[in-house]
């Protein structure tokens, strides 16, 4: 031993809460989870919903195909947020920026592949029915966001508007690459007005609750 | 763990005990890494009693967060990442309240041997405590935490490369200015 002896204070603080604890699961075993959660999540609302009629007619990759790397990229960044939430694994912002943009080029880029794809011959929509995919995306990714939460409450987020951000993004893209099984509308302007607004919103929340968080914890001292 | 230095597997191994409920293992945490926590808390703060205080907000943080540490990854960085918090929260708080410090408070800041050997102690220290926070903080974990620039990045939050650059380029602006300080002279 070099340094001084533990403090009297600190001591009995310490001992007043010396039960064994059990370590964080690897991040692999938490992305897992996630993992699950997404297909359980796809297989539930297959199963309860009506698929979008043009499914037959797209093609594998541009129905199935668009959905699984959708849900791959938003897992993706859920596991970013899963590690930013452990002390000492920082991701730097650059690198933060980067996913997060790389989520919503993907978006975008499913959402010209479909446009391209129906060749523009997608239903075009009734008013109001933009307002119901943005809803439908946002309880689609409630489960994901639960789940997400849970696991970064049990970890100690030391920049929690950046995990807001990520796993925000990512619930967002997942849910968003759920809906596109769902809405019969390929129109370029209602998926990135609705859809793409669906995720903005999400990562807003995301980044608003960790802000929220933070001011809460310094105030707390 | 095969590619930890032995000092890291003892951390790791106390660490991993102290997480069992081995009380006598956190103590010997607490006398091994209380002086580098002490130098790293000076970096962000100037005075004895409020690094008394942020050595032991961390420690209770970390006893709080123990469940966090995922065994066989280096302690060190984990920890200096919740001390870092710990002190960037206080700094927060205190801008909130508005407190300043006077000149006259200036602390003990902790010198890397790697700045040492550029001149003068004394001129060292009062132009290491010049430089930005975030460069000085950079070259305290790098050069005298002996913490990898990969280790560095995970605890700052930026990249192994951007750290590397910072703590050259601080090198470099302490060189400059104990050149000119000489000349002056």
């Amino acid at each position: 031993m070099t340094g001084h002896p533990l403090p009297e204070a600190l001591r009995k603080a310490v001992e007043a809460d010396s039960r064994p604890v059990r370590a964080l699961p690897a991040l692999w075993r938490r992305i897992l989870a996630i993992v699950i959660a997404a297909v359980a999540l796809l297989a539930a609302v297959v199963v309860t919903h009506t698929l979008r009629p043009d499914l037959e007619t797209l093609s594998i990759w541009l129905g199935w195909g668009a959905t699984i790397v959708e849900i791959i990229v938003g897992i993706s960044l859920i596991g970013l947020a899963l590690r930013e939430s452990v002390p000492g694994q920082a991701i730097p912002r650059p690198a933060v920026a980067i996913a997060v943009a790389t989520g919503l080029v993907v978006n975008f880029l499913v959402a010209i592949a479909t446009w391209v794809g129906t060749k523009g011959s997608g239903m075009t929509g009734m008013p109001g029915c933009g307002v119901i995919c943005m809803r439908t995306g946002i309880w689609i990714a409630i489960p994901a966001v639960l789940v997400t939460l849970i696991l970064v409450l049990r970890a100690l987020p030391l920049r929690p508007c950046v995990v807001g951000l990520l796993g925000g993004a990512g619930a967002g893209l997942m849910a968003d690459g759920i809906n596109h099984l769902l809405c019969p509308l390929s129109d370029l302007r209602h998926v990135l007005v609705w859809h793409t607004g669906a995720i903005l919103c999400l990562m807003a929340a995301g980044w608003l609750a960790g802000k929220t968080w933070e001011i809460l914890r310094s105030r707390r001292g | 763990m095969d590619d930890l230095s032995p000092d890291q597997k003892r951390l790791v191994t106390l660490m991993v005990g102290y997480q069992k409920g081995n009380m006598d293992d956190f103590a010997v945490l607490y006398a091994e890494l209380e002086q580098p926590l002490r130098r790293y808390l000076w970096t962000f703060v100037r005075d004895t009693a409020t690094v008394d205080d942020l050595l032991q907000t961390t420690f209770l943080q970390v006893h709080r967060a123990r469940h966090t540490y995922t065994p066989p990854r280096p302690v060190r960085p984990w920890l200096y990442a919740i001390t870092r918090h710990t002190a960037l929260m206080h700094l927060r708080s205190r801008r909130r309240r508005k407190e300043y410090l006077a000149d006259e408070d200036l602390p003990e800041v902790p010198v890397p041997p790697e700045v040492e050997r550029l001149g003068d102690r004394l001129m060292v220290r009062k132009l290491l405590l010049e430089l930005p926070r975030s460069d000085r903080e950079i070259l305290t974990l790098h050069h005298l935490m002996g913490l990898s620039f990969a280790e560095v990045a995970s605890v700052v939050g930026i990249s192994a490369g951007a750290a590397k650059v910072r703590a050259h380029r601080a090198i470099r602006s302490l060189r400059e200015r104990l050149a000119s300080e000489g000349a002056e002279r």
